[in-house]
This record gives structure tokens, C-alpha cells and sequence, in this order.
């Protein structure tokens, strides 16, 4: 049970890219992909800022070298991009050399799609291929379309835990490969945004009308943002011989019993999720460089989550921060895409500047890293990804 | 290294089965709300939140009530020591649907924070997590169909690398009147009234057991 997982390779799409060096080229001139929303038609347009990617749903499709006419939801299309990009970064060229699966999680599915054509489909006058969408609804969809298109076979699940979806399915790849069931294993998220998730997180009064601003003193809530992260994990067998990006070394989950929308003020299920993260890699928390936070910007996770760090890593916290300032909350993605900025802050010693901080929560004694680092080695990085139902994860990444 | 199944708790069909044993039937509810709520009264749950939940958190909260009620397990075990693993295909599909047509209402726009929060399958498992203060592992998959071989194996993985100690898992689905609850409990010891060996074997001939009991 004891065998090393190695990642080796990295695949993302988000508002500060469209590919891994699109997204480096925006953390090292630290600029955030946080603005207008111009693919979704929604009352809420010009009240919120969010994280988009600035592609149309054709252009995504040409992007791929797909027909612009071709029905893949906005979700798919997010996922293949980051999913192929990890695949072939991996060096991954004949998938039937081992067994391979693929792992992906999303929360709203196809929605987008469905949210626009949801008066025709309950109007039989109207007739048409846009009923075909109807097939893509679900979240499985895309999971089996992602894995149609890299021709995976071996091993396809989804997973819908709100927004530790992806970092639950990193935690479940992994463990697909200690007990032997796939050698190799691509896991991750992809969501797009809908005007059903902006209605809902209107309704919860937890956006921020402007940029988000997370673990400041004045925070007003959360961006919303869209895209897909995918990493490839491996066993020793099918990594042998590859360029390692790093090793991951520990995974925790648990729930934190307390409230659907709200963490518990003592962070329970963080610093369970954290420590049994701990206890898998048989790290200590003063081996940790830097922590990538889930740090959504709302009132309630930043205060529930900066607890549970000093519960468990006392007056010695690392450089931490929260990048959703850069992409936004990209919900069941947010855990792959900040999956790959922990490879890469390993591969490149680098901890990424909590944006837009300026004061310092008077709760909480750490402050988070406001410009970006590259000085200081970076060995080992916590991640942690929190979501609705009390679902609380956390993915600990190592050098190789 | 076996684990065991030791209850089980199913509801279908207008009909509640504990281990192996229909237990409550009402076949003149006026719909399948109105059937949960009166398994709610007959078996005397005591927990108004019952009342605000979407109907597939409704269904998985008082099957976990019934099967946690034959086996004591929160009694028995630590909070963190119980994983919750669930499964269904339509994930939150019913009140999904409640929240679009507030959305796409341009006269009685609407959309309520009291909807929006069920538009996820996994806060049934955080419905049961806060009523029971179970804070073990908790994941929620999507399959087109209940999945005994990937539901019995990873479940044995998990008690078998010492994550946890036991484990609710089982199958959630509820959509335009169709709705099916198979919960059961999965320990390392004969713990309970069952004591079926955690085997895609055994498992589903449990499933099926369940289905054909429903349907008597």
C-alpha cells in the first residue's frame, strides 16, 4: 500500500490562461483574471465581477479543432483542453501501455447548455438538434467525453462534492494506484460558469461586487470563476523513465458535521481533513513551504480556515495565500486547477501573492504572502479545498 | 481482510425495508413527499429540519435515521471514524429543477437561498454528517446505475487502510416520482444483525433482495 505517486504531468484552463505557460506568464506578472462576464446573459451582468475565460463556446470548440457546430457543453470543452494539455505533458502517447483512468469533477454538469435552452425544451413546437443538449446535462456527461476524446478506458469516475470535488478525485486516483486497480490516472475538475450558480450565490449574499479580496479584514465574499485543472498521476511502473514534476504525498477528507453553506468557527473539518493529510505523508506541518488556501474571500471560510491552520501549525505558519483572487472560485475545478499551481510552485519555488490584501484580519496572527516569491525552496505545499455539505479536503504535494 | 453489512435500510415503492424485513408501508400517500413524511411521523423522528429539506435530502435523512437507529453506530464509534459514501445518477436533478424555472421566470423571479443550497447531491451526506456529528471521510459519485463493484471495493479499501472504522454507503436517487434509498452500514467486525461479507457478490445480491422485497 505504501507505493509513491508521482505526477508528471499538468494541464489547466482558467481566466489567466488558456495552457500552464499562459498561466505562468499571469502569476509571475501577478496579474488577476478577474473582470467583466461577457458569455453568459444574465440580469446579474454588470453587478458582479468574475473570473471568466475569455473564449466562446465556438472558439473553445476550434481551439480543440472540434466543428464549431459540434454539442459539447461549456463544461467538456474546459475539461478537454486541461485534460489533453495534462495528458500530453505527461508524455502520454499510446494510453493502452497501462492502465489508465480518468477521474473528473464537476458541480454544475451541463448546465450552462441547459440553462439556455430550457424553454425550448419544454416546448414541443420548438424543434431542433439543441435537444441533444439535454443528453449533456448531467455530470457524468463530461467526465465520459473527456475520456471518449483521450481514449481512456480502464477507469472513469465522477465526483460531485461541491467545491472539494477535485481534490476528492485527486485523493482517489491515488488511491486507485496504491491498490493496483490503474497505473495511471488523470484527475481533476472542470466547471463552467451558469447563470444558475450566479443566481444561487447571489441569493446566498456571498459574492463580492468587487474584486475579492481573500483573508482581508474587510472581505465582502467571493468571485465567481470558470475553467478546468488535471493532473496525471502515476505509479513507479508507468513513471519510469519520465521528468517527475513531484510526488503526492498525502490526501485527507472528512466532514465538518456543522452547517450546508458555513464552516464551523474552529474549522473542525480543516483541521481533520489537514491532519489526516498529515498522518497519509508522515509529514510534520514544519515541513510545509507554503500552503495554497482555499481562501474564497467570504466571511465565513477565510476566519473558519485561518483557525484551523493556527490549530494545527501554532505561531509558526508558513507563506500561505489564496490564488482565487487570479481565477476566481471555479467551484468543483477549483481543486485541480489549484492542484497545478502547487506542481508548480514546487517546480519553480514559487509562492503566489495573495492578491488585494491590504488589512490584516485582527482574528488571525499569520499574514498571507502579498508579492510572489521565488527565492525561498519550496518543497513541500499544502492545498486545501472546501466545500457545501461540510466536505472538507486537503492534498499535500512533494518534491521528488 | 473481509468487512461486514451489518443493516440495512431501504426505501421504495412506498414501502420501508429494515434488514431484509419490509417494516412500514403506505401506498395511499398522495405523493412520494407526502409517503417520506409519513415515514417521518410513523417512525417518530424527531427533527423538524426535516421539514425545510429537498425531497432527496428528506429520503436520505430518515433512511440514515432508521439504519443508524438498528446498529448504534454513531453510539459505537468516534464522529471522525465513520466514512459516509454515497452514490446516485441524477445527482441533485428535482431541485435543480426548482431553481431554474425561478430562474427563468421573468415575472415571479425568484430564487431562494433555501433552494439553491440542496442544488448539490453531497448535502445529503452533510444533512446526515450535522444531524448525526459524523466528521469521518465523505465523498458522493455519480454512476449511471448502482455500482456494486466499485461501492464494495472502495469501501473495503477505506476500512482496510485504517482510514475509518465503519462506513454508511449505499444509493440516493430521487427524481420525478421515482425515488430509491439503499443505505447499509459496512464494519470490520460482525458487529450487527446482518454480517454479510462486503463482496460485490454479496452486495448485490442485497440490492437485488431489496428491489424484489419493494416490489412484493
Amino acid at each position: 500500500m505504501d507505493k509513491n505517486i508521482y505526477v508528471t504531468g499538468i494541464g489547466i484552463i482558467s481566466a489567466i490562461g488558456d495552457n500552464v505557460a499562459e498561466t505562468l506568464d499571469s502569476v509571475r506578472k501577478q496579474k488577476s483574471g478577474i473582470g467583466s462576464l461577457d458569455n453568459i446573459e444574465t440580469r446579474h451582468k454588470n453587478d458582479i465581477p468574475v473570473g471568466e475565460v475569455k473564449h466562446t463556446n465556438a472558439e473553445l470548440s476550434k481551439l480543440l479543432g472540434f466543428s464549431p457546430e459540434t454539442k459539447i457543453t461549456r463544461t467538456t470543452l474546459l475539461g478537454i483542453v486541461a485534460a489533453k494539455e495534462a495528458m500530453e505533458s505527461a508524455g502520454i502517447k499510446d494510453v493502452k501501455e497501462f492502465r489508465t483512468g480518468l477521474i473528473s469533477a464537476n458541480s454544475v454538469g451541463g448546465m450552462a447548455m441547459t440553462e439556455m435552452y430550457y424553454k425550448d425544451f419544454l416546448n414541443p413546437e420548438k424543434k431542433g438538434d439543441f435537444v441533444d443538449y439535454i443528453l449533456n446535462h448531467d455530470c457524468g456527461d463530461s467526465t465520459e467525453a473527456i475520456a471518449n476524446v483521450l481514449g481512456i478506458k480502464d477507469h472513469i469516475s465522477t465526483i460531485s462534492t461541491a467545491c472539494s470535488s477535485s481534490a476528492n478525485s485527486i485523493m482517489l486516483g491515488a488511491r486507485l494506484i496504491k491498490n493496483n486497480i490503474v497505473d495511471r490516472v488523470i484527475v481533476g475538475g472542470t466547471d463552467s460558469l451558469s447563470k444558475f450558480t450566479i443566481n444561487g450565490f447571489m441569493t446566498l449574499m456571498i459574492l463580492d461586487k468587487e474584486k475579492c479580496k481573500p483573508f482581508d479584514a474587510e472581505r465582502k465574499g467571493l468571485n465567481l470563476g470558470e475553467g478546468a485543472g488535471f493532473i496525471v498521476l502515476e505509479s513507479e511502473k508507468a513513471a519510469a523513465g519520465k521528468e517527475i514534476l513531484c510526488e503526492l504525498s498525502g490526501y485527507g477528507n472528512a466532514n465538518d458535521a456543522y452547517h450546508q453553506t458555513a464552516s464551523s468557527p474552529t474549522g473542525e473539518g480543516a483541521y481533520l481533513a489537514m491532519e489526516k493529510a498529515f498522518k497519509v505523508s508522515g509529514l510534520k506541518p514544519a515541513d510545509i513551504d507554503y500552503i495554497n488556501a482555499h481562501g474564497t474571500g467570504t466571511g465565513v471560510n477565510d476566519l473558519s480556515e485561518g483557525t484551523a491552520i493556527e490549530r494545527l501549525f501554532g505561531n509558526k505558519v508558513p507563506a500561505i495565500s489564496s490564488t482565487k483572487a487570479f481565477t476566481g472560485h471555479t467551484l468543483g475545478a477549483c481543486g485541480g486547477i489549484e492542484a497545478v499551481l502547487s506542481v508548480l510552485a514546487i517546480k519553480y519555488n514559487m509562492v503566489y501573492p495573495n492578491l488585494n490584501l491590504v488589512h490584516q484580519m485582527s482574528e488571525l496572527t499569520f499574514t498571507p504572502v502579498k508579492e510572489l516569491s521565488t527565492d525561498k525552496p519550496i518543497n513541500h505545499v499544502l492545498s486545501n479545498s472546501f466545500g457545501f455539505g461540510g466536505n472538507s479536503s486537503a492534498l499535500i504535494f512533494s518534491r521528488h | 481482510m473481509n468487512n461486514y453489512i451489518t443493516a440495512v435500510c431501504a426505501i421504495k415503492n412506498g414501502k420501508v425495508m429494515i434488514n431484509d424485513k419490509v417494516d412500514f408501508t403506505n401506498n395511499a400517500a398522495g405523493s412520494d413527499v407526502d409517503f417520506l413524511k409519513s415515514v417521518y411521523l410513523h417512525y417518530q423522528v424527531s427533527y423538524p429540519k426535516f421539514y425545510k429539506m429537498d425531497s432527496l435530502c428528506k429520503l436520505a435523512m430518515v433512511a440514515s435515521e432508521l439504519l443508524i437507529k438498528t446498529n448504534k453506530i454513531t453510539e459505537r464509534y468516534k464522529s471522525e471514524d465513520i466514512a459516509i459514501v454515497i452514490a446516485n445518477s441524477g445527482s441533485s436533478l428535482e431541485v435543480d429543477t426548482e431553481h431554474q424555472k425561478a430562474i427563468s421566470d421573468k415575472v415571479n423571479y425568484f430564487p431562494s437561498p433555501a433552494v439553491f443550497v440542496y442544488t448539490l447531491p453531497n448535502i445529503l451526506i452533510g444533512e446526515i454528517a450535522i444531524r448525526n456529528k459524523i466528521k469521518g471521510e465523505n465523498t458522493f459519485f455519480i454512476f449511471d446505475k448502482f455500482d456494486a463493484e466499485f461501492m464494495s471495493s472502495y469501501v473495503n479499501s477505506l476500512l482496510n487502510s485504517n482510514k475509518e472504522e465503519c462506513c454508511i454507503t449505499g444509493w440516493v436517487e430521487f427524481y420525478d416520482n421515482n425515488y430509491e434509498a439503499f443505505l447499509i452500514t459496512v464494519e470490520k467486525n460482525k458487529e450487527g444483525n446482518l454480517n454479510i461479507t462486503n463482496t460485490k457478490e454479496e452486495l448485490t445480491k442485497l440490492y437485488i433482495n431489496q428491489a424484489q422485497l419493494a416490489a412484493s
